[in-house]
Parts: structure tokens; C-alpha cells; sequence
């Protein structure tokens, strides 16, 4: 026996006794130079019956241990081998063994034993990466100490390292080796570092539970039948490191170190959570979709609304006689959202100025000028929609427009018609029906538009052929055609009748023969005589210009009777 | 009711010492004859297991010299043997593995224990480890439940019971007094049947022979008398040796009558 107050060593002064087991005394000593304690074992070869046999395992583990370096195990300074006794100087290990927690306490709380287990699982990770390995073989409460500061240190090699597969010719208890994988009996393949698994696993279900898997009735439920409020992680963790069969386990301490770390992940309430996120999500996005889908739903009925609301206000103004009502209903329906773009409406407003005095007054231009260009790009979004109005208000410009002093002027018309025809022109889609007409209707409004300018600068040579052909072809389609509004018709044979009247000389000059013009006169003059006309306006109309059918006659004489460029 | 005991033991072929202890004894009390009966089988190197199983045959006998007559008196209860029986292992549990530390014995001094008090009416059993307890009437009939990995194995259906005979864990016991942390002793009660034969072997005697041997030799009527009752087991223990069983071999018979 040490004396308390005694140096071992000459080194290590002996403070007290603070345990003592079967073959060993336990002291605190202090290293008074370095201010450190010192656990101090002492083996005396009186106090136990086969010293050498005792000599041997303590050498054995001290051997082990001497070559290690980790936070969770006790460091050996120092072996003193005498005659008589065998001291081990060693870290002082504060604090009690968990076996005596959980006699004191039963099972440990789960979030401790998760911090211990991890602790654990990195002890055995470095003793299972020494070169050679070293398998523990022996973890179970009684060999982690608790430390004060709520760590743990693994302690007691000797033990451990003494088991090997035994002969089992003898029998043995299973008691002696703790938590023993079904592999340590022996006839069940070797052990290795998955038979520390193992232990651990078994371990951290008595610490958990209370429950020592080795005792009566020597099972391992999964956890939460003993204990409901333990995590599902947990339990599926201790499962896995306790299979039979080592192949089952975790295959090394740092597959388990991962597990621990995420049991949380693994856990039933965490994957319930994360499952309600999942459903969250779904759900709004299902709520995205159906609301999505209702906005469609909704708008498609607006705009059936919008529909129904546009042909309604179509149909009333196709029925309103009254021409104030037929413009308003008409703007309205062009009003109506989304339906800008609609041509009905456009088209009701041209008809209805057309009908009314059969003149297309500068406030009816300005007004419908105003609305196509306010939606021209609503317009634009069906180009046939766009060049089917341009088309027709071109032809309002170029039949009925009365630019305000009440002078009847055929030239000023055309020329006002051009923008609307190039547009068409420049907007029309490649079959569309009408474009041969507005490329006429507009050549020769840019033949009435430049010509005085040509005339000046005298480079109007050469503009007049294709002026005539343009008359010509508008002449033969559509002054012609009796279907065609007689307004129309009328308003052509004044065109040409009057382009013969004052361009026979220049026609001649651009090499156009007097049998060529001629053939057009006779077309004007039967065409004209052939008109039945209905109103007044128009029997004035035709009379005038039968009346100055002589006179253009005589024009066509007069310019091919005298010599090719004299005038 | 009238009993006849007898006994046999053998160290077996290859063992230098014989480390079963038992002892078995006719007692007469207030209420009558009753026999006590204690089997050991110790384990342990360095021939302690000897010590540890003698150390528990030694307490057991002294509780039936000493506190079975004053149970008879209250008369016997269940509860009465079981917590009595029960703090004997405990406390013997303590003692040898102190006991196994001090030798140095790192892996362990343990002995099993079979106890068996046989009353008129009434028959109780304790049982830690892997010896066995059988009555055997017109049929062998066990008693006892090992307390051993491979009736584990048995019993969670990994192995079946014909696989555990070959099992080469057959003798790693789950508990044993002197070398669990605890002990958890089995008990099992019953009633006493007359003209009947109650056994405890070791687990040596039973390996290597079948339960229709031991009828064939231990039945009721070729057990009539100490003299003939020992020969029997005798027979059995030398067909256990020429079938080379290595472990020490013990059996105790009680006849009822």
C-alpha cells in the first residue's frame, strides 16, 4: 500500500485513495513540479493470488495504450515494475463510469447519448485506423467514464485485448465479455471492428433505455417499444450496429460517425416534417396551377363577356338608323377591351359615313384617322384585319372625301387616299385579294400627288404610261363592274375622262397611240351612258360628265394631230 | 411419500480435475420427508472454478440445514424459496468475482447452479447457466431452461433445436453465478409426482446421449433402488466417455415413491 503523502517515483506525491478493486488500489498523486494530477494504480503482488498473471494482462494494456494519443482516452505516463508491485501512472480520470449513471439514474437522456456515442464512435475510429488495427472488443458502460465536463473516456484495455475467439470446448460466460456480438463466441467468422459496432450499438440501448441486453431476457427491441418518445433515427441507428450478421452493420466507425450526425435526417418526425414541406409545396403549387387555371377560365369568360358586349353593341348599331347613335355605339364597341383590334367596328364606322350623306366629311376623317392610329398596333396584330380597313378608308379618302370648302376635287381625294393605300401596301398579307387594286389606287394618287412637282423639275417624262395603265385597269375592273357602287363607278369615268381630257398630249408623249386612248374614251362613253342612277347626286354626276364627253373627245384629236413633242 | 437418491460424477476424459460440486440429502421436517438437491458445474482457469462451484453447493446446503426448517414452520410459499434462493446467487455472484479478480482471473471464475427442493406435493427449482433439472415419468421431460446462447438462438428462431445440438457455441452460457454483472436466476415450480425420477445433470452427461438413453436407463422402473439407480447413471456416464464428452460429467436421481 502506497502512504498518502508518499512519492512514487521521487515525482508523484500520493493525495488520497480514491478507489480500490479486486486486485488494485487507485490514488490521486500530483506531480508538484508541473502542478498536474495523476491517477496511480497500484497492483501488489500480495493482494492478489497469480501476481504474473495479473502482471501480464496490465502489461499488455498498458503496451496499448502507451502508443496512444486521443482526447477520449486516458494517457499512460508511466510503468513502474517492481519486485512486489506494479504501478501504472496515468491520466486522471475525473468523474464516474456510466454504469454507475444509469444504476443511479436508468437511462440517460437521448441527446447525452447521441454527444457520448459520437465521442465513442471517434475513439473507435482511431483505434480501428492504428497500423495494425485495434479492436476494442470490450465497450459497455462500465468502461466510459463521464467526465465532469460531460465527455467521455473509454478506459480498461486489458480486459479487452485478453478476449479472443476462446476455445469453447470449455464453457464460458457470456457475462464476462459485456455486450458480445454473436462473432465473439467463436464459429461466426473473426472479429473486427464491426464487432466494436456491435458493441457500441448494444451500449447505446442500455444507456438509452435502462436496459441491459445482456441480462434476462438478453434482447434488444427497438427502442421506442420501450421508450415511445425516443427518435426513430436513434432507433433504426442502434438496429443497424446490432444486426447479426456483420455484414448488416455500419461497415466502420466513420459510416456510423455519418449516421449520428444525421440521425435527426432519418428520424420519423423530422422525415414527417420534411414530408409536410413536401405536401406545402405541392399544395402550392397545385394552388398555383388551379388559380392559373382560373385566371384562364376567368379571363376566357371575360372575354366572352367582352365578346357578347362587342356584338351586342355591333348589332345595335347596325340597327340604329340614327347616325349620331350608329358613331357612338360604333366607338364604343371599338372601346370594349381587348376587342381594339376587332375590324367590325372600323369597318361599321365607314359603311355608316358612306350611307349617311354619301360624303366623308374632315370630321369624320379626322375622327376615324384618330381611332385607327390610337389601335393601330392592336390593329396590327391581324394584318388582314388592318389592310382590310386601310383598304376601305382609302377608298372613303378617294370616293367620298369633301376636304371642306365644298369644292369637288377628284385630285385632292386621290392624293388623300395614298397614305391609306400604301399602308395597305406595306401591311397587306401576300394573298390578299385586294392588293392589285391598291397598288393602282395608289400609283395614281402618287401620280396626281408628284406630278405638278415633275412637271416643274420637267422630269414627269415616262410617269404618265404607267399613270394611264393604272387608270386603265381600275377603268376596265371596277368602273365597269355593275355590281360596283354607282358613286364608285361614276367617280372612276370622271377620273379618266378628265386624266384623257388634260394628259392626252403627255399620254401621246409617253408613247401611248391614239387608238390606245381612243379605246378608252369609247369605254368612258358607253360605260357612262349604261349607269342607271338612283339618286340625284349622282344623275347630276353622270350628266356632267356626259356633257364633257365632246370635249375630251376633241382633246384626244387635238393632241394627236400635232407633231410628237410639239405642244 | 418416500424418495431414494443416489449420485455419480466423473471428471471426464481429458480434464486433470473435476470442478462439478453437488450434494443431495433426504430431509425430514415438520411437514414431512423432502429432499434438497444442488448441482455446480464451475468454470473458470487455474482450477478455481472448483472453488466458486463448491462455494455455492456449500451455501445452498446451509440453507436448507438452517432456514428450511424454519420456512416449514411458516410453511413454504413460493415467494419464500424464490427470494431466498435468489440472494443466494446474488450474493455469491459478488463473492466469486471478487474472488476471480483476486487470482487475476481476468476472463472469469463462474459456476451454474441447479437446486431443486422436492416436497410431497410440491417441487422448486432454481436455475442459473446450463445445468438441468428433468423428470422423468413414462416420458423425459425437462424442467429446466438453459441459459445459453444457443437456446437463445432456439428461442428468437434463428437456429432450430437440431441445429443448436452441433452449434459450436453450445457452452457459452448467457449468465452464470461469479461472472455476470448481475445475475437473473431462473425458478420453476411444480408438483411432485410419485414413482417418478427427477434428475440434475451437468451439461457433460447430456451431450452425447439422447433423451430416449437416459429414459431407456433412468425410467421409473429401472430406477428401484440407490444401488441399481447408480449403476445406471454410471452406465450412461461411460457410454458419455466412450463417446469422447470431454467435460467433467455429474448426475443426481431422486426416486419417488
Amino acid at each position: 500500500m502506497l502512504k498518502v503523502g508518499s512519492l512514487v517515483d521521487e515525482k508523484y506525491k500520493i493525495l488520497s485513495k480514491v478507489g480500490q478493486g479486486g486486485m488494485s488500489v487507485v490514488y490521486m498523486a500530483i506531480n508538484e513540479k508541473a502542478n498536474k494530477t495523476w491517477a496511480v494504480k497500484e497492483v501488489r503482488k500480495d493482494g492478489v493470488l497469480d501476481f504474473e498473471a495479473v502482471k501480464q494482462g496490465l502489461i499488455a494494456e498498458t503496451d496499448i495504450l502507451k502508443k496512444l494519443s486521443h482526447p477520449n482516452l486516458p494517457s499512460i505516463i508511466d510503468v513502474i515494475d517492481s519486485d512486489d508491485s506494479f504501478i501504472i501512472i496515468m491520466d486522471y480520470v475525473e468523474g464516474n463510469s456510466l454504469n454507475k449513471d444509469l444504476e443511479e439514474y436508468g437511462a440517460q437522456p437521448q441527446e447525452y447519448v447521441i454527444q457520448w456515442a459520437k465521442q465513442l464512435c471517434d475513439v473507435l475510429g482511431y483505434l480501428h485506423t492504428r497500423q495494425p488495427a485495434i479492436i476494442y472488443r470490450d465497450m459497455k458502460p462500465a468502461n466510459i467514464m463521464l467526465k465532469p465536463d460531460g465527455n467521455v473516456t473509454l478506459i480498461d484495455f486489458g480486459t479487452a485485448r485478453e478476449f479472443k475467439a476462446k476455445n469453447i470446448a470449455d464453457t464460458t460466460c457470456l457475462g464476462t465479455v459485456g455486450y458480445a456480438a454473436p462473432e465473439q463466441f467463436g464459429g461466426m467468422g473473426q472479429t473486427d471492428a464491426r464487432t466494436d459496432i456491435y458493441c457500441l450499438g448494444a451500449t447505446l440501448y442500455h444507456l438509452v433505455t435502462g436496459c441491459n441486453p445482456s441480462e434476462p431476457p438478453y434482447e434488444m427491441k427497438p427502442i421506442r417499444e420501450i421508450n415511445p418518445s425516443l427518435s426513430s433515427g436513434l432507433e433504426k441507428i442502434i438496429l443497424k450496429c446490432t444486426q447479426r450478421n456483420p455484414e448488416d452493420r455500419y461497415q466502420s466507425a466513420a459510416e456510423l460517425m455519418y449516421a449520428l450526425e444525421h440521425y435527426e435526417e432519418i428520424d420519423d418526425r423530422y422525415r414527417k416534417k420534411q414530408r409536410n414541406k413536401l405536401v406545402t409545396f405541392i399544395s402550392c403549387i397545385l394552388f398555383s396551377v388551379l388559380f392559373a387555371v382560373a385566371g384562364l377560365v376567368l379571363k376566357y369568360y371575360a372575354q366572352q363577356i367582352a365578346t357578347d358586349n362587342y356584338e351586342m353593341l355591333l348589332y345595335e348599331a347596325s340597327k340604329t338608323a340614327d347616325y349620331e347613335k350608329k358613331i357612338e355605339l360604333y366607338e364604343k364597341s371599338i372601346l370594349v377591351p381587348n376587342k381594339a383590334g376587332e375590324k367590325e367596328a372600323y369597318l361599321g364606322l365607314v359603311q355608316t359615313y358612306k350611307e349617311n350623306d354619301n360624303v366623308f366629311t374632315v370630321d369624320e376623317a379626322n375622327q376615324i384617322t384618330k381611332l385607327i392610329k390610337n389601335n393601330k398596333q392592336e390593329l396590327q396584330s391581324d394584318l388582314n384585319n388592318y389592310t382590310e380597313i386601310c383598304f376601305e378608308v382609302g377608298k372613303l379618302f378617294w370616293y367620298y372625301f369633301n376636304y371642306g370648302d365644298g369644292a369637288d376635287n377628284q385630285v385632292t381625294r386621290a392624293k388623300s387616299a395614298v397614305e391609306w393605300f400604301q399602308d395597305v401596301l406595306d401591311n397587306a398579307p401576300k394573298d390578299y385579294e385586294n392588293k392589285n387594286m391598291a397598288s393602282v389606287y395608289a400609283s395614281i394618287g402618287i401620280f396626281y400627288r408628284d406630278i405638278t412637282t415633275n412637271i416643274t423639275e420637267a422630269s414627269d417624262k415616262g410617269k404618265y404610261k404607267p399613270f394611264f395603265e393604272n387608270i386603265y385597269s381600275l377603268l376596265d375592273s371596277v368602273a365597269t363592274d355593275k355590281n360596283e357602287n354607282e358613286i364608285i363607278r361614276l367617280e372612276l369615268l370622271e377620273l379618266s375622262r378628265s386624266a384623257i381630257q388634260q394628259y392626252s398630249t403627255k399620254f401621246k408623249g409617253d408613247e401611248i397611240s391614239k387608238s390606245e386612248l381612243l379605246d378608252m374614251y369609247y369605254l368612258i362613253e358607253e360605260t357612262v351612258k349604261d349607269i342607271m342612277t338612283t339618286v340625284e347626286k349622282t344623275q347630276e354626276k353622270k350628266n356632267s360628265i356626259i356633257l364633257l364627253l365632246d370635249d375630251t373627245k376633241s382633246a384626244i384629236e387635238t393632241a394627236y394631230s400635232t407633231k410628237q413633242g410639239e405642244e | 411419500m418416500n424418495f431414494l437418491i443416489s449420485s455419480a460424477t466423473d471428471k471426464g476424459t481429458t480434464k486433470n480435475t473435476n470442478q462439478d460440486s453437488f450434494n443431495v440429502r433426504v430431509i425430514s421436517t415438520s411437514i414431512g420427508k423432502m429432499v434438497f438437491a444442488v448441482l455446480c458445474d464451475g468454470m473458470g482457469g487455474l482450477s478455481k472454478g472448483e472453488v466458486a462451484s463448491a462455494s455455492l453447493v456449500n451455501a445452498y446446503c446451509k440453507w436448507a440445514e438452517s432456514k428450511l426448517p424454519v420456512i416449514c414452520e411458516k410453511g413454504i410459499t413460493d415467494f419464500e424459496i424464490r427470494s431466498d434462493w435468489v440472494s443466494i446467487a446474488t450474493e455469491f455472484n459478488e463473492k466469486i468475482k471478487i474472488y476471480g479478480r483476486k487470482c487475476g482471473l481476468l476472463s472469469g471464475v463462474g459456476t451454474t447452479v441447479t437446486a431443486l427442493l422436492l416436497t410431497e406435493s410440491r417441487y422448486y427449482i432454481i436455475n442459473v447457466g446450463d445445468t438441468r433439472a428433468y423428470e422423468i415419468t413414462d416420458r423425459v421431460k425437462l424442467l429446466t431452461k438453459d441459459q445459453t446462447v444457443v437456446e437463445r438462438e432456439v428461442d428468437l428462431g434463428n437456429i432450430t433445436p437440431e441445429e443448436a445440438e452441433f452449434d459450436s457455441r453450445r457452452s457459452v452460457l448467457l449468465q452464470c453465478v461469479g461472472a455476470s454483472d448481475d445475475v437473473y436466476p431462473d425458478m420453476f415450480f411444480g408438483q411432485t409426482k410419485v414413482n417418478s425420477v427427477y434428475m440434475l445433470c451437468t451439461d457433460g452427461f447430456r451431450h452425447e446421449i439422447s433423451s430416449h438413453e437416459i429414459f431407456n436407463f433412468l425410467n421409473p422402473h429401472m430406477m428401484v433402488d440407490a444401488e441399481g439407480m447408480k449403476n445406471n447413471m454410471q452406465t450412461l456416464i461411460e457410454i458419455n466417455k466412450q463417446r469422447n464428452e470431454k467435460d467433467n460429467i455429474s448426475v443426481i436421481t431422486i426416486r419417488t415413491y
